[in-house]
């Protein structure tokens, strides 16, 4: 009997029933059909145990970082930054638009905050320099979906949560797939702007801008400690492949390379404008955000909640006290938008997890597994037949409750077949967050229309061939497990 | 008609001002969850001693932030459907599917309703957590410490809110139906955030 839920819980999804609910009432109905009404019990009982997880609090806690940096107008600094380095290229405000999401991805975990956050400003700024309105949504939709590949993710903890991996490990393991994309959708930009003839904009450095005293000198002080961290870094690398015996203090080290790095920052400062030194400068502060979360998370200093945690006390540090763009009074709204937007979805994994135990005590995973064993047994054929009813999946449905729904369903089975579940769980994270963009239900689509005031359907034509190198980086995501496995490998978050 | 609309404006009301309590204890719950992770950072690293209720705390705290601002979020369409069928129907097609599904939520939503009470009211409700207590201590007082069913009514609450929500997105949807859509007010002012 039980194993009818499965075939029951899709005819509810596809009839329209709000998937938390359809969740709980395939399972429940099945037990209570089965006369295990007293299994109910169990349901609601993994549905609490499900939310109550300390994990899970990372993904209210990432959006509310998100939220406040979008909110204290870092997505402005963000978009003059890229422009400083990416607005000469053919094709330029489209190159600025890739960039940007690549740098906003280090900031949210989310293609709609990605999508709606660069598209206000960008698609109007490209449509002024002579681009067509839908092709800069779409390219707006098309780059934003590189937000939750490259860490924080909101789909990544809630995927490392319901299965049981680790947050870290499919963090990092998403930093390669991300840049990836971004580049194939910046070739992509290169290739078109020869055939339609893209606008070239000139470099766009923002002139005559003003910095107050406080925050020149934070980013003063913060790009020497990250430059120096990173020659150190650098240096412990040299250290260890080498195995050189050098028995010093690390923090001794450090002090030495501070100086090191004040030098080579006064050598590039000779070599730009001074309009380009303060466009960087204004970028030094938001961009240090996914250093703290990455950095923390690598050292092994906090775990990614914490990190998430602190993400946010140093959104509100920036733009409170740095940038002085957030007053008080904005602190509300913006915390009643992350609350009621994580509520939905921890209320959604409470339901997958109960739903999961379900899973597990009906045979559906046996029968699948033999389904799709019958098909081949060549796991690169069974991934190339994922990779497809992935992307039917996603262009129905969003990457959260998807990602929910099939990584029980799925995981196992390619883990069993030899697929390391890491790689796996980025397998499905990037085509499902590219199913965000994809017609006739992508998620993205919508909000880059509401954005641009241009049809779903014209975007979702202007679209196509960005969508087409997104699933080529996927097939090369698929059949190159280093692509995503090296970082987490090297930094030993995955054996 | 009247006799729907009668029921609905103190249903509605009642939704309003409940919600939006709800609403302003989420957000508290939020902030404080925040403070709570980064005093369990500063405690461990500055103070060398990591306090052993924090975590704990703060999952009290989202799981009460969820249960009450979930029902705001389900009222203002933030639950995640496929609404192909829906755009596909007629009107009164889609108004009918609409209402068959949202009956089906409501069946649910009963169900978790009665489990969530027999959850509260269960013997691990009755036990007490080992780590949440009011510290009455400092007060010259005896600790009280934190039940397991303060957190088990969480979700309760959550489920109570919802079905009156369901209730009322059930009325509404027969009143449309029936051809009285000008004469309901606007649920929501638009954006609702997503996590995706």
């Amino acid at each position: 009997m039980l194993i009818w839920f499965l075939p029951l819980f899709l005819v509810l999804l596809m009839l329209g029933l709000p998937v938390v609910f359809g969740l709980l009432a395939a399972p429940g109905l099945l037990l209570i059909l089965d006369g295990s009404t007293r299994d109910l019990a169990v349901l609601y009982r993994n549905l609490y145990n499900g939310m109550d997880s300390f994990p899970l609090m990372a993904l209210p806690f990432f959006m509310l970082a998100g939220e406040i940096m979008n909110r204290g107008g870092i997505t402005t600094r963000l978009v003059e930054f890229s422009q400083a380095f990416m607005g000469h290229l053919r094709g330029g405000l489209a190159h600025v638009n890739i960039l940007s999401s690549i740098l906003f991805a280090g900031l949210s975990g989310s293609a709609v905050a990605d999508t709606s956050a660069l598209g206000s400003t960008l698609i109007p700024a490209m449509e002024k320099n002579g681009y067509s309105r839908k092709f800069a949504a779409a390219i707006t939709a098309a780059s934003s979906v590189i937000g939750p590949i490259i860490p924080p993710s909101g789909i990544m903890i809630i995927y490392a949560y319901v299965m049981g991996e680790s947050v870290a490990a499919l963090f990092l393991a998403g930093i390669v797939p991300g840049i990836m994309v971004g580049v194939g959708l910046m070739v992509m930009v290169r290739l078109m702007a020869d055939r339609y003839d893209l606008p070239k904009a000139e470099r766009i450095v923002t002139k005559n801008q003003t910095i107050t005293a406080l925050e020149a000198r934070v980013s003063f002080v913060l790009i020497r400690i990250n430059v120096a961290g990173l020659l150190y870094a650098v240096f412990a690398g040299i250290r260890a492949a080498l195995s050189l015996d050098i028995n010093l203090n690390g923090w001794l080290i450090f002090l030495v390379f501070l100086p090191v790095a004040h030098g080579l920052m006064l050598w590039l400062r000779a070599s730009v404008s001074d309009d380009f030194r303060l466009v960087c400068k204004k970028a030094v502060a938001p961009l240090q955000t996914p250093i703290i979360i990455l950095g923390g998370i690598l050292v092994g200093v906090f775990t990614p909640t914490e990190a998430s945690a602190i993400a946010v006390a140093y959104a509100i540090v920036v733009s409170f006290f740095v940038l002085r763009s957030m007053t008080f009074k904005d602190l509300g709204p913006v915390l009643a938008r992350s609350a009621l937007a994580s509520s939905a979805v921890l209320l959604l994994v409470g339901a997958a997890v109960a739903f999961k135990t379900v899973v597990s005590l009906s045979y559906a995973p046996q029968i699948l597994t033999e389904l799709i064993l019958s098909l081949s047994e060549n796991p690169l054929i069974l991934l190339f037949l994922i990779n497809i009813l992935l992307f039917i999946v996603g262009m129905f449905l969003d990457a959260g409750p998807a990602i929910i729904i099939l990584g029980p369903i799925l995981g196992p089975i390619f883990t069993e077949l030899g697929v390391h579940p890491v790689h796996f769980a980025i397998i499905m994270s990037v085509n499902l967050t590219v199913g965000l963009a994809t017609p006739p239900m992508g998620l993205v689509l919508f909000v880059a229309s509401s954005v641009s005031r241009e049809k779903v359907e014209t975007i979702s034509r202007a679209i196509l061939p960005f969508l087409a190198v997104e699933v080529v980086v996927i097939f090369l995501i698929t059949y190159f497990p280093a692509i995503s496995m090296t970082i987490p490998r090297l930094t030993g978050f995955v054996q | 008609m009247a006799l729907l609309l009668g029921v609905l404006a103190p249903l509605q009301l009642f939704n309003d001002v409940v919600l939006r309590i709800g609403r302003a204890l989420a957000i508290a719950a939020l902030a404080l969850m925040v403070c709570l992770i980064l005093g369990q950072v500063f405690f461990r690293y500055v103070m060398n001693d990591a306090p052993n209720w924090t975590e704990e705390g703060a999952r009290f705290l989202m799981l009460w932030m969820t249960g009450l601002i979930a029902p705001m979020a389900y009222r203002q369409g933030g639950f995640v459907a496929i609404d192909m069928l829906e755009r596909a129907l007629g009107r009164i097609a889609s108004a009918l599917l609409t209402l068959t599904l949202m009956t089906l939520a409501l069946v649910v939503l009963i169900y978790c309703v009665q489990l969530g009470w027999s959850n509260v009211d269960s013997l691990t409700g009755r036990g007490k957590s080992a780590s949440l207590r009011i510290p009455l201590g400092l007060l010259g007082g005896e600790d009280i410490r934190f039940r397991n069913a303060w957190a088990y009514t969480s979700l309760f609450v959550g489920f109570v809110l919802l079905t009156l929500v369901n209730i009322e997105l059930m009325i509404r949807q027969i009143v449309t139906l029936l051809g009285g859509e000008s004469r309901l007010k606007p649920l929501h002012d638009g954006d609702v955030a997503r996590a995706d």
